[in-house]
């Protein structure tokens, strides 16, 4: 049995998410100057622009990338073989957020209840999934999730007779309609299959990947590429302003389902993607 | 695109220096402007329902609907990027009835609010969303005028200097959500 202290992962926890809110990867801002490259509309290489140069103000100035600092959402993998120790999986998340954020001026935006208004004071609870495997590690998938970007997640409950174009077409209605509000170029997680609480389940574990990987089985991959072409087509464009990158990357998850069912969950990222895997 | 025109413009903003401006038209907005958003809009409807005073005059106003993070030490505010405004869209009416001018988020907005922009020579202007660092550039100075309760909602004062907008629906119909998103289709949605 591996014993892992929740007094060893805290720091390293609160760390990830200080980088993730303050630094985009590298390969993120190399999208975004490919999109530069490809936009010809003054409205969109002027939205581009600004988001390229937030980068380095963030940097420098110690500012959060996004005044949304988002809910911090956690997927955790955790091996049957660890023992945590010294508290939940839950309580270490918690504390390392309200170090991260108490610590460097960061937005706390959870309410304690829906209704009363009251905020939590310190950007805690985080959203967190556990899931085990055969092994002695501890995987947590980390996502700083802004509100704009949530509030265009979509579920269809389709019928097992579509295709996979029927289901494109309904992403590509529900981004039509909604993206322009959610901070576009987006990367558009798409969870196919499961049940209708986990079809949504699965499309934010698709947006828990890094950027620049795509499915390992083919005829995914090669949706997923199809699926961002045509949502580029849709003419959105970043910040609704109209052109030619939407979307950077689609991501597709799917999990056995039942035979009356076709669960469709979409969950997206807004541009300022901000992910990360921690090891033990 | 390649006609849009750049406006330098000034708060409080008259009816006379919207009717000019165009969808896609560049602004650089200097001048006062109110931040608030959902929970400061509600409850400057209370306030201004029970006869209360509001802090500041809404006329010809300029809202930004904007919660910024917080102001660390020695800095004139935190990350102050736009938030959705579509949410903002319930409260419309009334501060357009109250004096207010324009307004400035991220997004498109209802049917019904193009119109009221339209009816009460309006406009909305968006800003780069996610930004929030570098627009934190053009805030020279800010001031908690009330709710402070509110947190990240408080209502708020920024004085500002060449803000970049953009013009996304001006008083005369005009979207540039609508026309840019036709203009870069290229798709036919089934």
């Amino acid at each position: 049995m591996k014993e892992i202290s929740i007094e060893e992962i805290i720091p390293e926890i609160e760390n990830a998410l200080v980088d993730m809110n303050l630094c985009s990867p590298e390969l993120l801002r190399c999208q975004m100057l490919d999109a530069l490259m490809v936009e010809k509309s003054e409205a969109a290489r002027e939205m581009l622009s600004e988001i390229l140069e937030n980068y380095i103000v963030a940097e420098e100035h110690k500012l959060p990338l996004c005044q949304d600092t988002g809910m911090i959402m956690a997927e955790v993998e955790i091996g049957i073989e660890v023992r945590i120790i010294g508290g939940t999986i839950q309580e270490a998340l918690d504390e390392a957020i309200r170090r991260a954020y108490q610590k460097n001026y960061f937005r706390k935006s959870i309410l304690a209840d829906p209704f009363t208004g009251k905020n939590t004071g310190d950007n805690t609870p985080a959203v967190v999934f556990i899931r085990q495997f055969k092994g002695d590690g501890l995987n947590i998938h980390l996502l700083v999730k802004g509100g704009g970007c949530d509030n265009i997640s979509a579920l269809g409950m389709l019928t097992p007779g579509c295709s996979p174009d029927q289901i494109k077409n309904f992403i590509l209605r529900e981004l039509d309609k909604n993206a322009s509000r959610a901070c576009p170029p987006l990367v558009v997680g798409v969870g196919i299959g499961g049940n209708a609480a986990y079809a949504l389940y699965l499309a934010s574990l698709a947006l828990a990947r890094p950027l620049g990987t795509s499915h390992p089985d083919s005829r995914y991959r090669q949706w997923e590429e199809q699926w961002r072409e045509d949502i580029n087509r849709l003419g959105i464009g970043p910040q609704g302003v109209g052109g030619l990158v939407t979307c950077l990357e689609v991501r597709i998850e799917s999990h056995p389902c039942h035979i009356a069912s076709l669960p469709v969950g979409m969950v997206c990222s807004c541009h300022v993607f901000r992910q990360k895997k921690l090891v033990w | 695109m390649s006609d849009m025109n750049e406006y330098i413009l000034k708060t409080p903003l008259s009816v006379d220096d919207i009717l000019p401006l165009q969808k896609g038209d560049k602004v650089s907005l200097s001048g006062e402007i109110i931040c608030a958003r959902d929970a400061t809009h509600r409850r400057m409807m209370v306030d201004i329902d029970s006869g209360k005073t509001l802090p500041f005059s809404l006329t010809n106003t300029t809202i930004y609907y904007a919660g910024p993070s917080p102001t660390p030490p020695g800095k004139i505010i935190g990350s102050i990027g736009p938030t959705t405004s579509g949410r903002m869209d319930q409260f419309m009416e009334y501060f357009l009835k109250q004096g207010v001018r324009a307004t400035i988020g991220k997004g498109e907005r209802s049917p019904e609010t193009k119109k009221l922009i339209e009816k009460y020579s309006s406009v909305y202007f968006i800003t780069c969303g996610g930004a929030a660092a570098y627009l934190s550039n053009f805030v020279v100075r800010s001031d908690v005028l009330d709710y402070e309760d509110l947190g990240a909602q408080a209502l708020v004062r920024l004085w500002v200097i060449d803000l970049p907008l953009l013009v996304a629906y001006d008083c005369h119909g005009g979207d540039l959500f609508e026309s840019g998103k036709i203009c870069h289709r290229r798709i036919i949605l089934l």
